[in-house]
């Protein structure tokens, strides 16, 4: 490997004493709603619990927001065994496995540098342009990250999780998205 | 059980290339969503399901193998996707019920 994500040298929420392991908490079925301005081309997405995900066409600002998709998908939290921290991860709506080899992507660039010793996964916010200055939280990112990789089995690649603000842009950075895609083909 | 020990007991014909290793039990789901939330490390993941999307599970909860139901294949890049991240795939023609009771009696939980 030829250098460390800058996302894993994060601190994990609760400082350094706690070597924490990570369970899985407040795990919700619901549906990944995926909307697209059709001004701007710009994506926004949620995660709804309602029986029915919401297809409504609004406007926001300068954006006007036209439902794209809804799949079944869950959200869920992280909570430290041993010291209870609980990793801010509200801004997440999904994880995305990355497919992106564009050199003028950062998450691509990452993957090329490591060079198929690890996966590279995409924590996705629900503000595809980030105009409103966040995503998902560095803490979060890190503690995904070490929950995803704290029970794989020795010589398995690891897995490493980035915030979706390093994508070059939405529709370019490729990558599979954690839903439930594809129930209907059963 | 090794892989290999429940690839011959089982019948199942490989979808590509596969190295042995321990699996240590059995994980049944055709979501993707509910894969991530409880399949154990190294388990053998038994899915009706194809979509490249439970790869990108597979490969984060860490899946040992893949065994697909019903003699479902998945389609080329689906194949592709799991050969990169090494998660062997396997198929049966038994349905998913019939598979479980088999591994359920090789000893597997």
């Amino acid at each position: 490997m030829t250098g460390e994500p800058a996302f894993m040298a994060v601190s994990p929420p609760g400082g350094d004493a706690c070597e924490h392991h990570w369970s899985m908490t407040d795990v919700r079925g619901g549906f990944l709603v995926v909307e697209g301005c059709y001004h701007c081309g710009a994506r926004s997405s949620f995660f709804s619990t309602e029986p029915v995900p919401p297809r409504d066409e609004y406007r926001e600002g300068e954006h006007v927001w036209e439902y794209l998709s809804g799949e079944q998908a869950v959200s869920f939290g992280l909570r430290c065994d041993l010291c209870g921290a609980t990793p801010d991860l509200s801004a997440m709506t999904a994880l995305e496995m990355s497919l992106c080899e564009d050199p003028d992507c950062e998450v691509g660039r990452l993957a090329a540098r490591l060079d198929g010793q690890a996966s590279v996964y995409v924590a996705l916010c629900g503000d595809s342009t980030h105009e409103s200055g966040h995503c998902v939280s560095d803490e979060g990112v890190a503690a995904l990250e070490a929950y995803f990789n704290q029970g794989r089995r020795p010589g398995r690649r690891r897995i490493v999780v980035v915030p979706c603000r390093l994508r070059n842009h939405a529709d370019w950075c490729p990558g599979v998205v954690i839903s439930d895609a594809g129930l209907i083909d059963l | 059980m090794k892989l290999s020990e429940i690839v011959e007991k089982i019948g199942l014909e490989a979808l590509g290339a596969w190295e042995d290793g321990d699996i240590p039990g059995v994980y049944v789901s055709d979501m993707a969503s509910d894969i991530i939330t409880g399949a154990p490390p190294g388990c053998l993941l038994l899915t009706l399901q194809t979509h490249k999307n439970l790869i990108a599970a597979a490969n984060v909860v860490d899946a040992g193998m893949v065994v697909f139901a019903h003699g479902r294949a998945p389609a080329a890049d689906v194949l592709e996707l799991a050969q990169r991240v090494h998660i062997p795939l396997f198929r049966t023609p038994d349905d998913t019920w019939t598979c479980a009771g088999r591994l359920y009696e090789l000893g597997m939980r």
